[in-house]
């Protein structure tokens, strides 16, 4: 599997459809390399988790997934990242995270704008003004984050107002109400206590079942709880990609087998 | 991902395990050849010692099953960690098993004396399938204990060379309680150790392919056709998405 192309004519390697499609992508920052040439397909409708120490390229390797990369001043990408088939770094920028949205490490709510203006803010970006269809937005968006029957009865109450976990739930809210196709998730629950973290992980769980999710994670308990796979880093570099349980309880690598047993990282 | 304080105290909790199936394996053996010594010599001390055996391995799987527990509840092993936990814990009961059917065979041989009984040498194959049991309950606790998985490689194989010889030597029994020269309740009892010595070498083979699984992670298949083939291993779970 490894030191090959996992991918070809947008199918994984063990013929299974991807959503998205990495063929040889390397990332980076001025003349320092953080992604070495990974290739990996994301199954649509499942979790992907990507593991691996600080410092592996994880969290490179998922923000190229929605140009957000190149945000940096200073960075670069070679390789393509294919969305359906079709290569993202060809298309427009701000489309591409329409359809593909993120979530961050830190809950970051908008500090000025109420629960309903922050879920709201990505559609009206996207100009939309309809009273109607904001709100049919906000509660659907609220209610697949599992946060609408803590909100319902203040929703332009300010968003910074809710507790880490809600306000992290409040940020999925505001990805999924432009009605994304891929959900991005960059340690989501890093910042969280273990009930809000369950909360998160019992969402994420569900959020499969509509989006292709693809989540960054230090806990290699979360991603055998919510991941269907799972790939791992190390040093820039895809090291191993399988089904979760396969590559917990039989890793091929030694280096996967070294970082997961907490031998090295 | 354990933090190192965590790994510390999963590799020292490990090392415990080990030395505990270590100890649990080296009595099995010892259990028996005792069995076998009770049965050719006819000696109540031998049978005695298998009795006290059993009950050291008995006492010993509590404690093995005890700790694989907190060890899963505590650490979330997973990889070589995982393996050897739960190849511990399948191993412990096939080591509690051969000291129960050892215990078994000493049962049977102190029953045998008071009876007129044919030597073991008289029962054909009964000596060979003694040893060669041994010898493979030998080799698999010899291969747990050092990690090597060759040595267990067509252990397979070494059972159904057992199963032949259990087989015949059921046959030759029934012959020489047909033709009387050996008395049915003594006949009986042979039937039954020839039975338990072919159940030891099962366990061997459960021993040697979960050792084949700790160390390689590839499962072999347990499961015999009749014809002694091994049954490839079932097919991997789809992996595509629905």
């Amino acid at each position: 599997m490894l030191g090959e192309p996992l991918t070809r004519n947008n199918v994984n390697h063990d013929g299974a459809p991807s959503k998205m499609v990495v063929e040889g992508l390397s990332a980076f920052y001025g003349s320092k390399k953080a992604v070495s040439g990974v290739s990996l397909g994301f199954r649509e409708h499942t979790v992907t988790a990507i593991i691996g120490p600080s410092g592996c390229g994880k969290s490179t390797l998922i923000r190229c997934l929605n140009r957000m990369h190149e945000v940096v001043p200073g960075t670069r990408i070679e390789g393509r990242v294919l969305l359906d088939g079709e290569d993202i770094y060809r298309q427009d920028r701000v489309s591409v995270r329409r359809r593909i949205g993120m979530v961050f490490q830190k809950p970051n709510p908008f500090p000025t704008m109420s629960v309903y203006d922050n879920v709201a803010a990505g559609l009206r970006l996207n100009g939309m003004r309809k009273r109607a269809v904001l709100d049919a937005a906000v509660t659907k968006g609220l209610k697949q984050a599992a946060l609408w029957d803590e909100v319902k009865e203040n929703v332009y109450g300010p968003g910074i107002g809710l507790s880490g976990g809600q306000q992290q739930r409040l940020c999925i809210a505001r990805a999924l109400a432009i009605e994304p196709e891929v959900v991005l998730m960059d340690e989501p629950c890093s910042a969280l206590d273990p009930i809000a973290t369950a909360k998160i992980e019992d969402l994420i769980f569900d959020l499969q079942k509509t989006y292709t999710v693809v989540i960054v994670t230090h806990n290699m308990q979360q991603a055998a709880r919510v991941a269907e796979y799972t790939a791992f880093m190390y040093l820039g570099e895809l090291i191993e990609y399988d089904r979760t349980e396969k590559l917990f309880e039989q890793p091929t690598q030694k280096l996967t087998e070294n970082y997961i047993t907490g031998r090295f990282g | 991902m354990p933090t190192a304080v965590e790994r510390k105290a999963l590799s020292e909790a490990l090392g415990r395990l080990n030395e505990n199936m270590r100890t649990m394996s080296q009595l099995s053996v010892l259990a028996i050849r005792k069995a076998a010594q009770a049965l050719e010599k006819g000696r109540t001390r031998d049978a005695d010692e298998v009795f006290t055996l059993d009950q050291e391995i008995y006492g010993l799987k509590q404690r093995v099953e005890q700790s694989c527990i907190e060890l899963i509840a505590l650490y979330a092993p997973v990889a070589s960690d995982l393996r050897t936990i739960t190849a511990s814990l399948e191993i412990t009961t096939d080591l509690d098993r051969i000291g129960r059917y050892s215990k078994d065979i000493a049962e049977a041989a102190e029953k045998l004396k008071g009876m007129s009984r044919e030597s073991l040498g008289k029962i054909g194959n009964l000596t060979r399938m003694a040893d060669m049991t041994i010898q493979m309950i030998e080799t698999s606790v010899n291969a747990f204990t050092q990690r090597q998985a060759d040595p267990v490689r067509d252990i397979v194989r070494t059972d159904d060379a057992i199963d032949a010889l259990h087989d015949e030597v059921f046959t030759e029994l029934v012959e020489k309680m047909t033709d009387q020269s050996v008395a049915p309740r003594v006949g009986a009892q042979y039937i039954l150790i020839n039975r338990y010595f072919e159940r030891l070498a099962d366990h061997a083979v459960n021993i040697g392919l979960d050792v084949i699984y700790m160390i390689t992670a590839q499962r072999p298949s347990k499961v015999k056709r009749r014809n002694g083939e091994a049954h490839p291993p079932p097919p991997a779970p789809s992996a595509a998405p629905s």
